[in-house]
């Protein structure tokens, strides 16, 4: 163990790390410039028990409902031999007719361990890989590994095709509506950024294989009911940007030393558990640990975070709870009262405050105009 | 036979009340094993309740609209016989739901190769048949989710990676026949039983045209044409692994499957 992995151990605490899955990695993504998400996921620290220890809990996680329908959906399109996929690529992507192969990769011989199933996976890819045309085309849950912040983690996704113009696509199965042509942008924008970290993690587990990465399709194949009924459709999605964004994001997980160099040597996040599971850390003094580590808060975080609400606590009174446009927008001033104080003039600016003072006096000058108050 | 039953009628008594004591006492370990017991002694009292049943003269209209006229097994064994392939316990629902009388509850499919693997094992071919498993190519295991009969060649009962698609269109094949001979000249098709073929026919090239128009001459064509691509190659490849099954398997194994063997998986990976 190196000195970074003993450091990150140390801020976890005396708990089992934490294991990332797509949707986790995904999230990774939203906020690149936030360090305390950065530290806290290559920790493997668990944020929800932290956000609810320290007194501000967050309602995380997918619904029990969205759950069931989802399964159910992916059942149905993947019934009899992926019957309905099948006449899908062939309608869409125009897959050929003798490409019908099927292997199931949700068990190994009845043995649904991880690292056999693993196994499994690279072994039949390889094959398909290296003997060509008849090896194989649709994956059933095949089980992917990436190495994120220096921990295996293992990915699943919902299959991969092979041999659509001699390549592998990964096919990801949703069970949100795609109603005349349209499916909910924020939806489709998650879909696109789990099927990127499918596609990253294939491209490493194939390049293990001597396969270039032109070997897996920039564009995944996403799967939902159409219109209000049960019957799937299939569209084509570009990953690129979100495989750039993604590759950063990785990296930066794995050069997580810069960050720590900034922090105290003592920092943890440990919840001081004693025997029965029960933590003994004040509430308080964790919340003061939390803090030492800068976050970057957004009103995006709500939607992507476990430590959202305590981000927002803390934000509270500056210009970021406003959103990332202003925040900008306003460089050096970082607090409402300096924005509002500077707008009315009763405030004066320091240097590097006086482009975005003259602007905002400006702006107080037009508004006042607008609205008709006295000067 | 009356007096077995009333001995398990009494066993029954003794063991509800020894449950109830067990819950009550909150020994959760001692009530499982008691309900297991008790159901054993359930289902043994239904099967004499059954062969009673079959000794009894026949009342006049005995059997209700409702309640299933059958044993499920074969109720299932009667749809798989249909298919002449191994099938998954929705499809195997519903096409009896369409095509037979009765009702099959699917909450007992779930047990049902369990079932019939316990009662193979206690006494090895005391039935015609069973209904078991079919067997993945190349590990030779209980392939999931999918029913067979134990009286079909090994090779049918073998799925390969061609075989779900294989056996989907051998099952179109069968269920477009039975509705050719079913309705023939006769337009009283049940909407159920048209979903049900138009399910197989969306899913292949040129069966159909819309849900309205399907006729089941065209669904076979289409089915058989596309089979006609797959089956060589499939068919060569079961008949491989039904070969090493029956080599390598024992009795049971070769009906139910047989679990991971790791040093074959690792050293076929290299």
């Amino acid at each position: 163990m190196n000195a970074v992995e003993s450091r990150l151990e140390h801020i976890r605490g005396r708990v089992a790390p934490k294991s990332h899955n797509a949707r986790t990695i995904a999230a990774l993504t939203s906020n690149p410039g936030c360090a305390r998400r950065a530290i806290m996921d290559a920790a493997g620290v668990d944020k929800q028990r932290l956000a609810a220890y320290s007194g501000f809990p967050a309602p995380f996680g997918q619904s029990q409902f969205a759950i069931t329908r989802g399964n159910a959906f992916e059942a149905q399109v993947k019934a009899n031999g992926c019957a309905e996929l099948l006449r899908l690529l062939r309608e869409h992507l125009g897959l050929s007719i003798p490409e019908v192969s099927y292997d199931d990769l949700n068990d190994v011989g009845g043995n649904t361990g991880l690292v056999v199933r693993h196994v499994r996976t690279r072994s039949l890819l390889a094959r398909a890989v290296n003997s060509g045309s008849d090896a194989g085309t649709l994956f059933d849950h095949p089980l992917l590994r990436l190495q994120v912040a220096g921990r295996p983690v293992f990915l699943e996704p919902d299959l991969i095709a092979f041999q659509l113009g001699g390549r592998f696509h990964v096919v990801e199965i949703k069970s949100f509506a795609v109603i005349d042509g349209q499916a909910d942008g924020d939806k489709v924008a998650a879909a696109v950024i789990q099927s990127a970290v499918y596609v990253h993690a294939l491209r490493e587990l194939l390049a293990g294989h001597g396969m270039a990465e032109d070997a897996v399709a920039d564009e995944v194949v996403l799967v939902c009911p159409e219109n209000f009924s049960n019957a799937p459709t299939a569209a084509l999605l570009d990953v690129r940007k979100q495989l750039t964004v993604l590759r950063r994001q990785l990296a930066r997980l794995a050069s997580i030393e810069s960050l720590l160099d900034v922090l105290p040597a003592d920092l943890t996040f440990d919840l001081g558990m004693d025997d029965d599971g029960v933590p003994s850390r004040s509430p308080a003094e964790l919340r003061d640990a939390i803090f030492t580590v800068d976050a970057r808060y957004a009103p995006e975080c709500l939607a992507s975070c476990e430590m959202c609400f305590l981000c927002r606590h803390e934000a509270q009174g500056r210009t970021e709870t406003l959103g990332r446009e202003v925040r900008d927008e306003l460089g050096a001033i970082d607090s409402i009262a300096a924005v509002l104080g500077l707008a009315d003039g009763t405030l004066a600016p320091a240097d590097d405050q006086a482009e975005a003072a003259g602007l905002l006096r400006a702006a107080a000058r037009l508004r006042r105009e607008c609205t008709g108050e006295a000067a | 036979m009356t007096a077995e039953m009333e001995a398990l009628e009494r066993r029954m008594d003794s063991l509800q009340a020894e449950v109830r004591r067990a819950m009550v006492a909150g020994d959760r370990d001692l009530a499982r094993a008691l309900r297991a017991e008790l159901n054993e002694c359930r289902s043994q009292w239904e099967a004499s309740l059954t062969e009673l049943e079959g000794q009894a003269p026949e009342p006049a209209g005995s059997h209700g609209a409702q309640g299933p006229i059958l044993p499920v097994r074969e109720q299932v064994h009667q749809v798989l016989t249909l298919l002449g392939a191994p099938a998954a316990p929705k499809l195997v629902i519903a096409i009896h739901d369409a095509l037979f009388a009765g009702l099959l509850p699917g909450a007992r499919l779930t047990s049902l190769r369990r079932d019939e693997e316990r009662s193979f094992r206690s006494a090895p071919y005391a039935r015609p048949y069973y209904i078991c498993a079919a067997l993945t190519a190349e590990l030779l295991s209980p392939a999931r989710g999918l029913l067979a009969v134990s009286t079909w060649p090994m090779d049918r009962r073998i799925v390969g990676p061609l075989s779900p698609r294989v056996d989907f269109l051998t099952a179109a094949i069968r269920v477009a026949e039975r509705f050719r001979d079913l309705y023939r000249g006769n337009s009283g098709v049940s909407p159920e039983s048209r979903r049900l073929l138009w399910r197989f026919a969306a899913n292949i090239p040129r069966a159909a045209q819309s849900a309205s128009t399907i006729n089941p001459d065209e669904i076979i064509v289409a089915a058989r044409a596309e089979l006609a691509v797959h089956e060589r190659a499939d068919s060569e490849q079961r008949a491989e692994s039904a070969l090493r099954a029956r080599a390598q398997l024992d009795d049971a194994e070769q009906l139910f499957g047989t679990g991971l063997r790791l040093s074959r998986l690792t050293s076929a990976d290299g």
